[in-house]
C-alpha cells in the first residue's frame, strides 16, 4: 500500500466537499497540502451525451437505482467530480427558518446561515429564469395552481448560459449548471487543492484514511495510479453524502461510541405524477424545474414541484405495464409531470447499516404520516393537472390506470388512501439527509454544530449527513451553508489543527 | 443473437417472453432492436452483484412456473391475455417480495426498451442540446 501525507483530506466533491475545498483553498495557496478524494469519475465535456442509460451509469451509484433494503424506495445518488451537483436541476431554495429552529443545534441558527446562503446564491449565479424561457410543462403547473388558488413560486436556479436541453439530471451537456464541478472545485484547484477522481475512501480515522483508486472504464483517468493508498492527514473532512459518509464512519469503527451514527436518515420520499394533455406541450425542451407550490408544506407535509424526466425513468415510475402503460408512454410529448416530495420524520430506526461485506444498506420504513402525505399529494397533483387542462391523469394509487377528465371531481374517491402502500407505489429519493446528524452530544448525535465528530479533534463531516431532520425543501444550498461553517471552523483553527 | 453474460440462454430467452407482456412493442423489435435491448439489460445486470442476477433468474423461473397450477401450462405457453393476468397477479400480490420482484423485472424491461434512443421517435421524445426553440414550438 502506497503512503502519502497531506495536511487536509476532503472525502467527496459534491455540494459539501466542493464547498469545503474552495473555502480551504486559501490554506493551499499558503502552502498547505489539501486533497479532495472523489469516488466518481470526471467526464470530458463531450461525454455528456444526454442518453439516459449511458449517463446514469456513469454519474450515479448503481445507475441511480440503489434500493432500500426492503426495495420500496429507489435512491438516486450522484457519483462524479462534483458529486450530486452534476446531476441535480440546480434548484436553489433556502431552508425555512422554522426548520433550522426546530433542529435546535447550538450555534446553527438562521442568522448564522443567512449570509452563507447569500454567498452561494451569488457565487453560483442563482437567479430566476425569464418568462420566455419557461416551457409549457412549467407554465401549466403555475396555471393549475393559480386556478385552484394555491400558492405557487418560481424556483431560483443556478445556471449560466442555459440552453434548455432539459437534461439536467443527466449532467448538463452545455456546461450551464453551476454545480461545484463548475464553480467551487475549479477555484480550489486553481489555488492548489488537488482533486483525485476514481478514488474511493474505504476507512477513515483521526489523522488518516485509506483509499482505493480504480478505473471504472469511463471518464478521464485519475491523477493517481490504481491501487490502494494510505494517507496521513491532520484534518479529514468527510463529505461523501448521507449514506456513504455514515457508512464510511461505521466501517471505520465509530459506531461503537456514537450510537446515533447512521440513524435518523431522512429521504424526502418522492413520487413522479403524470397528466396527459390533449395536444403536444413543450416539456422536454427548456429547464425542467421552474415552479413549486408549498401550499401544503406545513399543513400536510408535502411540496409539489414541476419536473420532466426521461423515457426510462418515466416508464419505471408509472404503475402497471402492458397496453395502457405503452399508450401513456407514447403520449410523451403531451405529458405534464409533477414531482411530489414528502417531509419524513427523522427516526432512529431509519438508518444506514453495513452488510457482511462492509457495504451500506439502508433500512427505511415509510412512516404512516409519510404515506398520508403522499396520498394527499397525489390527489392535489391530480387537481393541478385537471385545472391545467389535462385530459386524463395517471395516479400511482388510482383505482384505474387513468382518471379521465370527466371524473375530475371524484379524485378523492378514485385515489383511495388504502392503495398507498409500500411496494405498491414507486417511491424515489434524491434528497438523502442525516445519518451523521449534528447535535449536543454523542448520545443522540454524531457531530457538534461545526461538523466535528464528537470525541475527535481533526475529523469532520461536511455534507447532508449533518441534517438533524429533513430540510423540508431541496437541500443543496443548506448543504453548502453547513459545509461553509465546517470549513470556516477548520480555517479559523488551522493554526492548532495543522500544527500537530 | 446476443449471448447475455448475466443470464443463462434459457433465462435470457424467457426474459424476452416476459418483456413482450410488460412492453408489447418488444414483440415488434427486429433482431437488432432485441439485441440492443438485451445488451442494455445485460450491462446493467453485470454492474450489479451476482446475488441480484441470481434473484432475477429465480424470479423468472417462478413466473414461468406459476401459471401451471391455474392454467396447466407454463407462462411461455399461455396466450397474451393469460400472460398479462399472471403478471397482474404478481403486481397485486399480498406477498411484498413478489410485488417487488415484479417491480424490479419491469424496471429491467423498461430500461432495455426505453433506454434505447432508437425508441425515442416512437414515443415522441426528441431532446436537443439547444432546446430554446423547442420551448416555443409546441
Amino acid at each position: 500500500m502506497r503512503e502519502l501525507a497531506y495536511d487536509i483530506v476532503i472525502v467527496g466533491s459534491g455540494a459539501g466537499g466542493g464547498t469545503v475545498a474552495k473555502e480551504l483553498a486559501p490554506l493551499a495557496a499558503a502552502g498547505k497540502r489539501i486533497v479532495v478524494l472523489e469516488w466518481g469519475p470526471k467526464l470530458a465535456e463531450a461525454a455528456y451525451s444526454g442518453r439516459e442509460v449511458e449517463m446514469a451509469r456513469q454519474l450515479y451509484f448503481d445507475s441511480g437505482g440503489v434500493l432500500t433494503r426492503d426495495r420500496t424506495v429507489t435512491m438516486a445518488m450522484g457519483r462524479a467530480y462534483g458529486g450530486s451537483t452534476v446531476v441535480y436541476t440546480g434548484t436553489s431554495l433556502i431552508i425555512p427558518e422554522r426548520v433550522v429552529e426546530r433542529w435546535d443545534v447550538p450555534g446553527v441558527d438562521f442568522s448564522d446561515l443567512e449570509p452563507r446562503f447569500a454567498k452561494y446564491v451569488a457565487e453560483n449565479n442563482v437567479h430566476l429564469l425569464d418568462e420566455a424561457e419557461l416551457n409549457d410543462n412549467n407554465r401549466l403547473f403555475r396555471a393549475g395552481c393559480e386556478a385552484l388558488g394555491w400558492r405557487v413560486r418560481q424556483f431560483p436556479i443556478n445556471v449560466e448560459g442555459c440552453l434548455g436541453s432539459s437534461l439536467c439530471n443527466l449532467g448538463c451537456p452545455n456546461s450551464a449548471k453551476q454545480g461545484t464541478h463548475r464553480v467551487q472545485l475549479p477555484a480550489a484547484e486553481a489555488a492548489g487543492v488537488e482533486v483525485v477522481t476514481n478514488c474511493r475512501v474505504t476507512r477513515v480515522g483521526e489523522g488518516w484514511c485509506e483509499a482505493t483508486v480504480a478505473d471504472p472504464g469511463f471518464g478521464l483517468p485519475s491523477s493517481w495510479e490504481t491501487g490502494e493508498v494510505r494517507i496521513t492527514a491532520k484534518v479529514v473532512v468527510v463529505c461523501g453524502g448521507a449514506v456513504n459518509s455514515a457508512a464510511l464512519l461505521l466501517r471505520s469503527g465509530f459506531g461503537d461510541r456514537l450510537p446515533a451514527l447512521g440513524r435518523y436518515l431522512t429521504l424526502h420520499p418522492a413520487l413522479i405524477l403524470v397528466g396527459e394533455h390533449p395536444a403536444p406541450i413543450s416539456n422536454f425542451h427548456g429547464h425542467p424545474k421552474s415552479f413549486y407550490s408549498d401550499e401544503f408544506l406545513e399543513s400536510d407535509g408535502f411540496l409539489l414541484e414541476t419536473c420532466m424526466y426521461f423515457p426510462f425513468t418515466t416508464a419505471k415510475n408509472l404503475i402497471g405495464f402492458g397496453r395502457e402503460h405503452s399508450e401513456l408512454m407514447r403520449a410523451f410529448e403531451r405529458l405534464q409531470m409533477i414531482l411530489v416530495l414528502a417531509v419524513d420524520p427523522a427516526l432512529p430506526s431509519n438508518r444506514v447499516v453495513l452488510d457482511g461485506g462492509g457495504e451500506p444498506v439502508v433500512d427505511y420504513n415509510l412512516a404512516p404520516t409519510v404515506l398520508d402525505s403522499l396520498h394527499r399529494s397525489m390527489v392535489a397533483s391530480a387537481r393541478v393537472f385537471f385545472a391545467a387542462g389535462a385530459r386524463r391523469v395517471h395516479a400511482p394509487a388510482g383505482v384505474r390506470f387513468f382518471i379521465e377528465r370527466e371524473e375530475a371531481d371524484r379524485v378523492d374517491e378514485l385515489i383511495p388512501r388504502s392503495r398507498v402502500q409500500p411496494g405498491k407505489i414507486s417511491v424515489a429519493s434524491a434528497h438523502l439527509m442525516g445519518g451523521c446528524r449534528m447535535g449536543r452530544g454523542p448520545a443522540d448525535s454524531v457531530t457538534d454544530g461545526w461538523g466535528r465528530v464528537h470525541g475527535t479533534s481533526g475529523l469532520y463531516v461536511g455534507d447532508s449527513g449533518l441534517f438533524p431532520q429533513s430540510s423540508e425543501v431541496n437541500p443543496y444550498l443548506t448543504v453548502m451553508a453547513l459545509a461553509d461553517r465546517v470549513a470556516g471552523h477548520v480555517r479559523d483553527n488551522a493554526g492548532e489543527l495543522l500544527s500537530r | 443473437m446476443l449471448t447475455m453474460r448475466s443470464l443463462p440462454d434459457k433465462q435470457a430467452a424467457f426474459f424476452e417472453v416476459v418483456a413482450e407482456t410488460i412492453t408489447p412493442e418488444v414483440a415488434d423489435l427486429d433482431a437488432v432492436g432485441r439485441e440492443r435491448m438485451l445488451e442494455i439489460v445485460d450491462t446493467a445486470l453485470m454492474d450489479r452483484d451476482p446475488g441480484t442476477r441470481k434473484q432475477l433468474g429465480t424470479f423468472l423461473g417462478l413466473i414461468r412456473l406459476a401459471p401451471v397450477a391455474r392454467y396447466g401450462r407454463t407462462f411461455d405457453r399461455l396466450d397474451p391475455d393469460r400472460r398479462e393476468a399472471v403478471l397482474r397477479w404478481f403486481e397485486g400480490c399480498p406477498v411484498g417480495l413478489l410485488r417487488k420482484g415484479l417491480w424490479g423485472l419491469k424496471a429491467m424491461v423498461f430500461m432495455g426498451y426505453y433506454g434505447r434512443p432508437e425508441c425515442w421517435p416512437e414515443i415522441g421524445y426528441a431532446p436537443e442540446l439547444d432546446g430554446r426553440a423547442g420551448v416555443r414550438r409546441a
